[in-house]
């Protein structure tokens, strides 16, 4: 009996060792995040933009999705690029929020909000591999890069889930 | 009577004004052994390859980027200052990794394009408040000694460390975002798109220059 116990123990841990080896083997070669830009109407700072961009970069480093994550505009090896990716997208709606509808009326009311499209583009031949539509909403007192922080993490989300499956 | 009255009123004033910006000041931090950090990269970034490779000089780094403290990088927690120039660091990045890569000119004469680089930002910018956003942006005008001919490239490192209680790892976290932003930015500059473009533009006009000096 105890002898089996300690069988399946090995058994499930080697299956998650195995699983977790899988996991860490990223799928891109390298990844190049572009500076998004905002649709007409859209009122957010250069200095937001700039954070996005960082933390996208920094999201995708920790999702261990790519080999390599590259600055805005540097060259990749031709052998590389069909491995590649590029990551560009635009914030379509901004929302500052109203600090008052959410204290008097709450449940969700007067949140700040951002949407945000993502393409993730094959270096290669530019084929669009997928979309990512992000909604982020915060506290209306919150600051605005913290909804930057939220959507870089969640485009990084979302391109594990659909990538991540297919390695 | 009332004129005196007035003029120790203003001598009042004055003084507790004069008070106020000397206390102001001595809250000011102050370079200190224990506050000042050392930026340098772990290991030279390797440049890309050129067709034909040339030599590159760096001639200047210009601070532009009108902070009247360029060395002070973070005022609370007692301040943390760096321990040279930005202007010094951005400079010794990028000759360390060109020298990596057979890149640098022995010296000036001997260089087929020279480098100028005006500094916008090296440091620390706004970021989200849970965390620390480190950022270098530059730009270097390349150029060719002979022909004249400019080209202009940009470079920006981004860097997101987390944020840390203890002063001791406040201190460690920014040095360490610091110093991965530098790199960043040396790698956008060194392996960039601009750079090659740039490189074969002026390499162009040189071989341009050099045939029609030729001709009698």
């Amino acid at each position: 009996m105890r002898s089996r116990i300690v069988l399946t123990i090995v058994l499930f841990l080697g299956l998650a060792g195995g699983s977790a080896a899988r996991d860490s083997a990223p799928v891109f070669k390298t990844a190049e995040a572009k500076h998004f830009s905002g649709v007409e109407g859209v009122e957010l700072t250069p200095a937001f933009y700039d954070y996005f961009y960082a933390e996208l970069r920094s999201e995708l480093t920790k999702s261990k999705l790519v080999s390599e994550v590259i600055g805005e505009g540097e060259a990749v090896e031709d052998a590389d690029a069909d491995k590649s990716v590029v990551i560009t997208g635009t914030v379509t709606e901004y929302k500052k929020g109203s600090v008052v509808k959410s204290a008097l009326i709450g449940f969700g009311t007067g949140m700040r909000s951002l949407k945000v499209d993502a393409d993730v583009m094959r270096r290669s031949d530019k084929q669009n591999l997928c979309t990512i539509h992000v909604h982020v909403k915060v506290e209306p007192n919150w600051n605005e890069k913290i909804m930057a922080r939220f959507a870089a993490q969640q485009i990084a989300k979302d391109m594990k889930k659909e990538f991540g499956t297919k390695r | 009577m009332s004129l005196t009255k007035d003029l120790a009123r203003i001598l009042a004033l004055s003084m507790s004004v004069c008070t106020l910006s000397v206390r102001a000041a001595s809250d000011e931090p102050k370079p200190k052994p224990e506050n000042t950090v050392g930026v340098h990269l772990s290991e030279p970034v390797p440049p890309q390859k050129f067709d034909h490779a040339p030599k590159f000089w760096i001639t200047d780094v210009i601070d532009r980027s009108g902070n009247p403290q360029p060395m002070q990088v973070l005022k609370s927690r007692g301040g943390m200052f760096l321990d040279r120039q930005p202007t010094a660091i951005v400079r010794e990045a990028l000759e360390e990794s060109l020298k990596s890569g057979s890149l640098l000119a022995s010296d000036r004469s001997s260089a087929d394009l020279e480098i100028r680089v005006y500094l916008f930002h090296f440091g620390l910018a706004e970021g989200s408040g849970v965390d620390f956003f480190g950022k270098v942006e530059f730009s270097a005008v390349v150029k060719n000694p002979k022909t004249g001919e400019t080209a202009e490239v940009k470079a920006t490192g981004t860097s997101i460390a987390k944020a840390a209680a203890r002063k001791k790892n406040v201190q460690k976290n920014v040095q360490e975002d610091l110093e991965d932003s530098l790199k960043d930015a040396t790698r956008n500059f060194l392996r960039g798109q601009q750079l090659r473009e740039a490189v074969g533009l002026l390499s162009k006009g040189a071989d341009a220059a050099s045939v029609s000096n030729a001709k009698p």
